[in-house]
C-alpha cells in the first residue's frame, strides 16, 4: 500500500520563495515513513532537483505543476495528495485526482494520520 | 508643487521630423544599480526608497563626481504594475524613524517621489530641475536627454525604483476579487485574461499569418537567461542561479495559451539611476560616454478592446523608422538591439520593426532568426542584456545594457564591436525607445 | 458597471442591440467608449448600431486568471472578433459553445447579449454563425 505527496514549492515548502511552513524534516519523515514523495512546482524541472539535493533529499519526482496526471499515471499509490498554496494547486489536484491539502494544513503532516487509517 | 511631465513637443511620435535637435548633446555616463529582492519585508532598509537612494549614490560614485554636481531629476513614480497601496495609506510601524516623510506616506515605498528623494539624500543640494517620467522608465530616458539637450538641466540623474509587496502580483486582488466590474479595466477584465493574455493573443495572430509556433521561442528563452545569468546584479544571479533548458521552457505550464509560465518575468524590488550630461562635462566623468542620437515614441490607435496584428506592426514599423530618421542611420548600423520582453513573446515586434538582422524580410522572420545564433558572441546579438526574462522584472535591464555595452563594461559584452544599440519599452504600441552610440559621428 | 459614458452602450446591450461610437471626421469606429476620437480628438461622436457580425481573429485559451469568479471555470477560450465594419476593431468574447481550444480562427461569428450574474446587465457575446 503506497502513498504519494507531492509537495508545491514557493509558498509551501520552507525553502520556497515566498518560505511556507512545510519543513524538509516532514519531507524525510514522510519518506522514511514509506511515503513517495516529489515536488509539482513553477520552478524548473532541473531546478527543483537541485533545490532537493542542496537538502539531501532524493526525491521520487519532480514535474511542473500541471503534470500532476502524469504523476498520478507514473506511480501507483492508493492515495495520491498535493499541497500547494494556490487556488491554482487546488484546481489542479482535484482535476488529476490528487486530494489537496493548503499549505497552512500541511504543517500539522495530516498524511501521517493515513497510516493509521489504513492499518500501517 | 506637482512635478511636471514632459510638455507634448518633446516627443518624437511621427515621421518627418528629420534628425533629432539633441542627437549628440546628451552622453550617459554613470550607471548604479541596487540589489535585488523578490518582495519587500517591510524593513525601510530595504524597502523601494531605500534601493533608490543606494542606486542613486551608486550612479553618482560610478560616474567619479559629486553629489552637487547633479541639478536634475527626471524620475517614474510608478514602481509597479502590479498590487500597490493607496498613496495615502499609512507608512509601517518606524518608517519616520529612518526616512523625513514626504507630503503622501507611501512615498518611497509604494511610489518614487522625486522630494521624498530630495528629502532624505540631503547631499542633492543642486537639484533645479525635477520632471517625472510616467509609466515606464523609458519615458524618463527620453525625458532626461530632452532636459539635457535643452538646457535645462547639465547633469540629470535618471531613476526608477520597482517594489514588489507580499502576495499575488495581480491574482484575486483588488478589482479581481470582485464579482462587479467597473472602470475602464472592465471591458478586458471581464473575459477573466491575464496580464500576458494581450500579447499572446497578437502573437497567436502573428503565427498564423507567418506559419510560426510557440517551439520557436525556445532558443530566445534559453539565451536570455544565460545572459541574465552573466548579470551579478540580476536576480536570478542573486537568488536563484538556475539556467532554464528547452526541455523546461517547452514544459511550462500555460499561462493564457500560447503563453507559458515562462514568458513572463518574475516581479521584484530593485532600483536604477543613471547619469546624463553633456559631452563637455563627460570629459571630466569616469566612464566613457554614451551618445544618445534619437528617442521616439509610440501610443496605442485606441481602437479595439485589444489591439491587433497589424497595429502592433504599423507601430513598430513607425518606431524604426523614426529612429533611424532621427538619428541619421539605418539598420545595417545597429550593432546589437536590447528592446523589451516582459511578456517574450512580444519582443519579436520591436525586433521586427527595427528590421534588426534582416536579410531582406521585413515581417515574419524573427522566430527563424532566434533559431540562429543569436547568442553575445554571434554575428547578431539578441537582447544581449538578458532583459527582464533573465534578470527579473524591472523594464530597465535593457536600457542599463545598452549603456554598459558601448562602454564596454556589460557582464554579457558582446564580441562584436558594440558601436550603436537600440533600446525600448514597452508594448510595441506604447514604446519609448533611445538609439546609444559610442559617438556622435 | 455602466458609467455615464459608456450607459448607452449598455442599454442598447440590455435592447439586444450592438452601438458603438463613431467619429464622422475619421469615419471610424472606436470601443471602448471614450470622452473624444483618439485619431483627431473630435469629443462629438455618435452611437450607431452595428450589424452584429464579424470573424474571430485570434484566440488565447486561459489556464490561470486573476479574476477569482472565473477560475473554477478554466481552462476557457478567450478570441478576439473583427467587426466587419471595421475590421482593424476587435472586441473580446469567451465564444460560448466553442470547445476549449478547438476556436477555428476566420471563422464568421454573429454577435448575441448574455445577462452578467451580479446585475443582470446584459452584455455581448458571440457565437459561430451556423
Amino acid at each position: 500500500m503506497a502513498f504519494l505527496i507531492s509537495f508545491d514549492i514557493d509558498g509551501t515548502m520552507e525553502f520556497g520563495d515566498p518560505p511556507g511552513g512545510v519543513t524538509v524534516e516532514m519531507v524525510r519523515r514522510a519518506q522514511e515513513l514509506g511515503f513517495l514523495i516529489g515536488s509539482c512546482s513553477d520552478r524548473f524541472p532541473s531546478a527543483q532537483r537541485a533545490l532537493w539535493e542542496a537538502r539531501e533529499v532524493k526525491v521520487d519526482f519532480v514535474a511542473a505543476k500541471h503534470m500532476l496526471p502524469d504523476i498520478r499515471s507514473r506511480f501507483e499509490a492508493t492515495r495520491y495528495l498535493h499541497i500547494g498554496d494556490r487556488d491554482l494547486d487546488q484546481q489542479l489536484a482535484e482535476q488529476a485526482g490528487f486530494e489537496f491539502f493548503w499549505d497552512h494544513e500541511g504543517v500539522s503532516e495530516p498524511w501521517l494520520a493515513w497510516l493509521e487509517d489504513h492499518g500501517e | 508643487m506637482a512635478i511636471p511631465i514632459a510638455p507634448y513637443a518633446w516627443h518624437r511620435n511621427r515621421e518627418g521630423l528629420g534628425i533629432w535637435e539633441g542627437r549628440g548633446r546628451v552622453v550617459a555616463t554613470g550607471v548604479g544599480t541596487s540589489p535585488t529582492a523578490r518582495r519587500w519585508d517591510e524593513k525601510p532598509e530595504s524597502s523601494m526608497g531605500a534601493l533608490t537612494i543606494l542606486a542613486i549614490r551608486r550612479a553618482i560614485e560610478d560616474a567619479g563626481i559629486t553629489p552637487d554636481e547633479i541639478d536634475g531629476i527626471v524620475l517614474t513614480p510608478e514602481s509597479t504594475t502590479g498590487v500597490s497601496n493607496d498613496p495615502n495609506a499609512p507608512a509601517p510601524a518606524g518608517w519616520d524613524s529612518v526616512f523625513k516623510m514626504a507630503d503622501f506616506p507611501q512615498a518611497g515605498i509604494t511610489r518614487g517621489d522625486i522630494d521624498w528623494i530630495l528629502l532624505n539624500m540631503p547631499e542633492l543640494k543642486n537639484v533645479e530641475f525635477k520632471m517625472n517620467g510616467p509609466v515606464c522608465m523609458s519615458v524618463a530616458f527620453t525625458t532626461a536627454a530632452e532636459a539635457v539637450s535643452r538646457g535645462l538641466a547639465k547633469t540629470c540623474l535618471v531613476v526608477r525604483g520597482w517594489h514588489n509587496l507580499a502576495g499575488r502580483y495581480y491574482v484575486g486582488q483588488g478589482a479581481a476579487a470582485l464579482d462587479t466590474a467597473a472602470g475602464p479595466g472592465k471591458y478586458g477584465s471581464i473575459f477573466g485574461m491575464p496580464a500576458c493574455a494581450t500579447t499572446a493573443m497578437v502573437f497567436e495572430e502573428y503565427c498564423n499569418k507567418y506559419g510560426k509556433s510557440h517551439e520557436m521561442m525556445a532558443p530566445f528563452i534559453v539565451e536570455e537567461r544565460r545572459n541574465g545569468l552573466m548579470n551579478p546584479d540580476g536576480y536570478y544571479t542573486q537568488h536563484r542561479p538556475e539556467m532554464i533548458t528547452v526541455d523546461d521552457y517547452l514544459s511550462g505550464r500555460w499561462i493564457a495559451k500560447p503563453a507559458n509560465i515562462y514568458d513572463n518575468d518574475l516581479p521584484i524590488q530593485a532600483a536604477l539611476a543613471v547619469i546624463f550630461t553633456t559631452p563637455q562635462l563627460a570629459a571630466h566623468h569616469k566612464q566613457k560616454p554614451v551618445y544618445i542620437l534619437n528617442h521616439a515614441q509610440t501610443r496605442p490607435e485606441l481602437q479595439g478592446a485589444v489591439p491587433t496584428l497589424n497595429e502592433w506592426e504599423r507601430a513598430s514599423d513607425r518606431m524604426g523608422r523614426m529612429l533611424y530618421e532621427g538619428a541619421g542611420i539605418g539598420p545595417e548600423d545597429v550593432s546589437f538591439e536590447n528592446m523589451y520582453d516582459g511578456f517574450t513573446l512580444f519582443h519579436q515586434f520591436h525586433l521586427e520593426g527595427l528590421r534588426f538582422a534582416s536579410r531582406g524580410e521585413k515581417r515574419g522572420y524573427a522566430l527563424d532568426l532566434y533559431q540562429t545564433d543569436i547568442s553575445i558572441e554571434g554575428p547578431n546579438p539578441v537582447s544581449p542584456s538578458g532583459g527582464n526574462n533573465g534578470n527579473g522584472r524591472t523594464r530597465w535591464w535593457n536600457h542599463r545594457d545598452c549603456i554598459l555595452q558601448i562602454q564596454g563594461r556589460s557582464p554579457s559584452q558582446i564580441t562584436r564591436p558594440a558601436e550603436i544599440g537600440i533600446s525600448g519599452a514597452h508594448v510595441p504600441n506604447f514604446c519609448d525607445a533611445l538609439v546609444w552610440a559610442a559617438s556622435a559621428d | 458597471m455602466p458609467n455615464d459614458l459608456d450607459r448607452p452602450f449598455y442599454d442598447a446591450c440590455n435592447e439586444d442591440r450592438l452601438v458603438l461610437q463613431h467619429c464622422a471626421a475619421c469615419n471610424r469606429f472606436q470601443f471602448p467608449p471614450r470622452a473624444m476620437c483618439p485619431r483627431c480628438g473630435n469629443p462629438a461622436l455618435a452611437w450607431r448600431q452595428l450589424a452584429g457580425r464579424g470573424r474571430i481573429q485570434s484566440r488565447v485559451v486561459v489556464y490561470d486568471s486573476p479574476v477569482s469568479t472565473l477560475i473554477p471555470d478554466q481552462p476557457f477560450n478567450v478570441a478576439t472578433i473583427s467587426l466587419e465594419e471595421e475590421p482593424e476593431l476587435t472586441m473580446l468574447s469567451h465564444l460560448p459553445g466553442v470547445p476549449v481550444d478547438k476556436v477555428p480562427i476566420g471563422a464568421a461569428v454573429e454577435v448575441f447579449f448574455e445577462a452578467t450574474p451580479a446585475t443582470g446587465q446584459k452584455v455581448p457575446e458571440w457565437r459561430l454563425v451556423s
